[in-house]
């Protein structure tokens, strides 16, 4: 089984996505609030997969995913995003994020993006 | 403060607001308060940085917070909790995010800070512009968006 750690701010995202994830199939295997923590779970974990929100206090999304991906040049991101927020996407995909998602999402495109993205296609 | 800043935040607030309750709100009337005060029983404070610079305000009673809060979890009505908080707190950030990038698109590149939902009316949101309000009503209760946004020097 695939894990996965989610990362946002918002306790409502992360029990959201932990649901409509494990409903999927898919194993969440950590969480955490912030970027800096993120790294930390990340390191800790290793999980095959990181949903990662932008928009966070302390460290946001973007930074969390440059020192995950300098960590690990294989991490596999996908951003989390509120729509408009291109600047943010652009550069979030150019410091290797695999994808991302708009917020408010639906369950099938997350867990579209989330089949898509695992490493070598990889399915729960 | 320009009428201008307030329109991608209604628009914003009717299509997530759409998205999220599975209900299209009505926009009310435009009104203009010389001073930011929180005149719900909760309100999610946005505050927002670059072209333009200031906070945006979503205020709603309780029992709309609550109800909100339980359609976006897809749940049965909700005490007021943690996680119900943090649902109406997420609901504020994805219309900013959206409303953010409606202004980029009109030269006023932003970026938005993390939401904090204040408990409680008639506190006042420090602010140096006055705030345009428009209420939007939706099928669980009227949801008041305060904008107070001004221009800065990096407006392209």
């Amino acid at each position: 089984m695939s894990g996965i750690l989610v990362v946002d701010d918002a306790l409502f995202m992360r029990v959201t996505l932990r649901k409509l994830l494990a409903e999927a199939g898919f194993e969440v295997v950590g969480e955490a609030d912030n970027g800096r923590a993120a790294v930390e779970r990340y390191r800790e974990l290793q999980p095959d997969l990181v949903m990662m929100d932008i928009t966070m206090p302390e460290m946001d999304g973007l930074a969390a995913l440059r020192q995950i991906r300098s960590m690990d040049s294989h991490a596999t991101v996908i951003m989390c995003t509120a729509l408009g927020q291109e600047r943010s996407v652009k550069e979030a995909l150019k410091s290797g994020a695999a994808d991302y998602i708009v917020k408010p999402f639906k369950a099938e495109k997350v867990v579209e993006a989330v089949r898509k993205a695992l490493p070598g296609g990889r399915r729960p | 403060m320009k009428a201008e800043f307030i329109n991608p935040f209604v628009t914003a607030g009717i299509e997530v607001l759409e998205s999220v309750i599975k209900s299209r709100p009505e926009s009310g009337q435009l009104a203009v308060r010389s001073a930011t005060f929180t005149t719900q029983q909760s309100s999610i404070v946005i505050g927002v940085t670059g072209a333009v610079r200031g906070h945006v305000v979503y205020g709603m009673s309780l029992v709309t917070a609550t109800k909100v809060a339980a359609a976006m979890s897809s749940t049965p009505p909700m005490t007021f909790d943690e996680l119900a908080s943090s649902a109406v707190a997420e609901l504020g950030n994805m219309i900013s995010g959206n409303a953010a990038g409606l202004l980029a698109r009109a030269g006023y590149q932003c970026e938005i800070t993390p939401p904090t939902l204040v408990r409680g009316a008639n506190i006042e949101v420090s602010t140096t512009t006055p705030a345009l309000v428009v209420p939007l009503y939706t099928d669980l209760g009227k949801i008041e968006i305060n904008v107070a946004l001004e221009e800065t020097s990096a407006a392209s």
